[in-house]
């Protein structure tokens, strides 16, 4: 896979509250605080944006901004593409839609502003219109690992050349819909619901620019391990993305998880068979709630933000790992360097 | 910069050298309907493959391509890690709507092409199926081409097929002002589209690989017009043009040959025209430009590698065969080189295959002869 290099990030991170509407189960969630879309996007044209879209664009508006990229719908891009991680679009929007057509008066009398809300690539459609990013678009569904999946994604668009510069990142809403279905998709336990987006302005590491983040994203790699062969899957793919990546298994200092506590070290148990030693660990749905498709991409804004906090601590080679349900796999390795 | 190893269609003349001898004698191979099912689709003909009455199963015809092919090539699935693309429209509509007119039992498990492709390629790793209108087979060799050049494959082959569907035939006839006989791309009385069945397989390997090279397989430019959901778009056109340009590193000038996507319709030949100046002769270049759709019709998501197969020939050839059907062209055709009435002998040279599917998405092929 080719290197990429993490030009800027945009991220909105959540924090714990007890959610004041009596749709949502008695439980704590973790929502992106005070967002409001009008204020950060104005009121033209997002009357009819989701959560989950609002939330995309909000986080791939920050990151062009943080790369320097001049971007918007009067100065179009035909070489920056975008690729969106999710579990399945906005589970309310689609959910409420279809209610709509069930309910409604004959012949049904639907909102059809509201239609494209209900299709799974509205958030990095909605992007491209806004900013103007006409290169690829794509959306990745594949709930968990789905952003370690759109990260392998962007690379092949950038080694193949059909784009210059790729927004990559992952956006999931707070909604009784999404809560009650982890609720009782795990009979009431696993962590409590989070909401969150994360992007990230990506090009080839190759490419003779400098700048940015400094952090680079080295290899990642996808696996698929069903019927109880999950953790053997992930240790593959640990394996081959630091065959990939040309990176000595003693040089990863820290393993980002996205296990929900203590009693939760499966995937770090994995990895750590993998790399035959026990680094550093940090787990993201722990602090941060079960963001789903966003998990590893806040997993991922956490260290760049942490490098920009302290930028006296010395380098580090992160290993992201995820897994979903079904048995899907997922790590990547990133690298930030220390700065100067 | 990956070769193509071998090359192949299926057509209503036959197998790829049956329908280049075709073009060439400026046949039509275009069947008239009977009056009343004229009449109910307000569609004149088809181009049919022969013996289609049985069955018309795209995926029959898949697997003789790529058996074709594949032997053509010497590749040995089992040996090679070969991966297909396969570009279609339709896929297997055929069989769902045979079922939904005379109740005949719909093999559902078979209305994909996995099958078909590995029953006809053993060893076979990845079957790959992509519906991109009528560039799906330009954009499966856009992806062979990926596949081979990113090492994902030993061989990578892009294949399409569709059969002329009654369903989507009924549907051209509801945007004809009366039935249409016979496609005429680039007429001036050009009366629309008709569809034809077909099938190709393009096999593409690295140029290390032993074996035959028919020609190098430059680039394929890919773009989406975002514009309209049906009508052509001039931009998005040329943005395919200079994306494989671009990606072939090539200028525009040196473009000899076009085969053009040319349907018939209003709306795609005086478009594609001014594609074709926008890009080639405003950079000075004056290739000449021919079309397959007045012999072959518009074999859908086959279309793009129809127009490959017939590249290659060419190239090998050194010639180009006339616009079938093509009597008096269109007024913005002026400035552009039609082949008309018989071949024209033009040494193996830079090549452009272009296709332009519903939904603006747009595929458009670069060869150059394999030394």
């Amino acid at each position: 896979m080719t290197a990429l290099r993490v030009r800027g990030l945009g991220v909105l991170l959540p924090s714990v509250t007890a959610p004041d509407d009596p749709s949502f189960p008695d439980r704590p969630v973790h929502a992106v605080d005070g967002f409001d879309v009008r204020e950060r996007l104005g009121r033209r044209g997002t009357s009819f944006f989701d959560r989950t879209t609002a939330l995309a664009v909000a986080a791939c508006a920050d990151a062009l901004r943080d790369a320097g990229v001049d971007a918007g719908a009067q100065q179009p891009q035909d070489r920056i593409g975008v690729v969106l991680a999710t579990t399945l679009g906005s589970f309310r929007s689609t959910s409420d839609f279809t209610r709509e057509t069930l309910v409604q008066e004959r012949p049904y009398l639907v909102n059809p502003m509201l239609f494209p809300n209900t299709v799974m690539n509205c958030a990095a459609g909605q992007s491209a219109i806004r900013l103007g990013l006409r290169g690829v678009n794509a959306t990745v569904a594949g709930g968990p690992v789905a952003f370690l999946h759109a990260l392998r994604y962007a690379a092949d668009v950038l080694a193949r050349g059909y784009a210059d510069l790729m927004v990559v990142g992952a956006a999931e809403e707070l909604s009784p819909h999404r809560v009650w279905s982890q609720v009782l998709t795990r009979g009431g336990g696993g962590a409590a619901c989070g909401e969150s987006a994360a992007a990230f302005v990506v090009g080839r590491d190759d490419d003779g620019s400098t700048g940015g983040t400094g952090t680079r994203i080295l290899a990642a790699a996808a696996g698929y391990g069903p019927d109880g062969r999950r953790a053997e899957a992930l240790s593959g793919c640990v394996r081959r993305a630091l065959d990939r990546a040309g990176v000595a298994a003693t040089e990863v200092d820290l393993v980002v998880t996205a296990e929900t506590g203590p009693d939760d070290h499966g995937q770090f148990e994995a990895a750590t068979r993998a790399l035959g030693h026990r680094p550093r660990h940090r787990q993201v749905t722990a602090a941060f709630g079960d963001c789903d498709a966003a998990t590893p991409a806040v997993g991922l804004a956490q260290l760049i933000l942490n490098r920009r906090a302290r930028p006296e601590k010395p380098g580090t080679t992160a290993l992201l790992v995820a897994e979903g349900l079904d048995g899907a796999a997922a790590a990547a390795l990133v690298r930030s360097p220390q700065c100067r | 910069m990956p070769v193509i190893a071998a090359t192949t269609q299926l057509t209503c003349f036959g197998d790829g050298s049956r329908t280049w001898a075709a073009l060439t004698d400026g046949r039509c191979g275009a069947r008239p309907f009977d009056a009343a099912t004229a009449a109910r689709l307000n569609v004149g003909a088809t181009y049919p493959i022969a013996g289609r009455a049985d069955r018309g199963r795209a995926a029959d015809w898949l697997a003789t391509v790529l058996r074709a092919a594949a032997a053509e090539a010497g590749v040995d699935a089992r040996r090679e890690r070969v991966v297909v693309v396969v570009g279609t429209g339709l896929r297997q509509l055929a069989d769902v709507e045979r079922w939904a007119l005379d109740d005949t039992p719909c093999p559902v498990d078979q209305l994909h092409f996995g099958s078909a492709v590995r029953a006809a390629l053993p060893g076979v790793r990845e079957v790959v199926t992509l519906a991109n209108a009528c560039s799906a087979g330009g954009h499966a060799l856009a992806l062979a081409q990926d596949l081979v050049e990113a090492g994902e494959a030993d061989v990578a082959v892009a294949a399409a097929a569709d059969t002329a569907t009654l369903s989507m035939q009924a549907m051209i006839g509801k945007v004809a002002d009366r039935p249409t006989a016979r496609v005429r791309p680039f007429d001036r009385d050009r009366t629309g589209v008709l569809l034809g069945d077909g099938a190709a397989a393009v096999v593409v390997t690295p140029v290390e690989r032993p074996g035959p090279r028919l020609a190098h397989l430059l680039a394929t430019g890919l773009s989406c017009d975002a514009v309209h959901e049906t009508a052509p778009d001039v931009g998005g056109m040329t943005r395919a043009m200079r994306d494989a340009l671009l990606r072939a590193d090539r200028e525009a000038r040196d473009v000899r040959v076009v085969v053009a996507h040319g349907t018939g319709t209003a709306l795609n030949d005086p478009t594609e025209c001014q594609a074709i100046r926008e890009v080639i002769h405003a950079d000075q270049g004056d290739p000449w430009v021919t079309a397959l759709k007045g012999a072959i019709g518009h074999t859908s998501g086959a279309a793009a590698l129809c127009g490959v197969d017939i590249a290659v020939r060419g190239l090998r050839l050194g010639a180009v065969p006339p616009v079938v059907g093509l009597g008096n062209p269109l007024a913005e055709a002026d400035g552009v080189r039609l082949v008309r009435d018989h071949p024209v002998a033009v040494p193996g040279s830079l090549t452009q295959i272009n296709s332009f599917g519903f939904g603006g998405v747009n595929a458009v092929t670069l060869l150059e002869p394999a030394c």
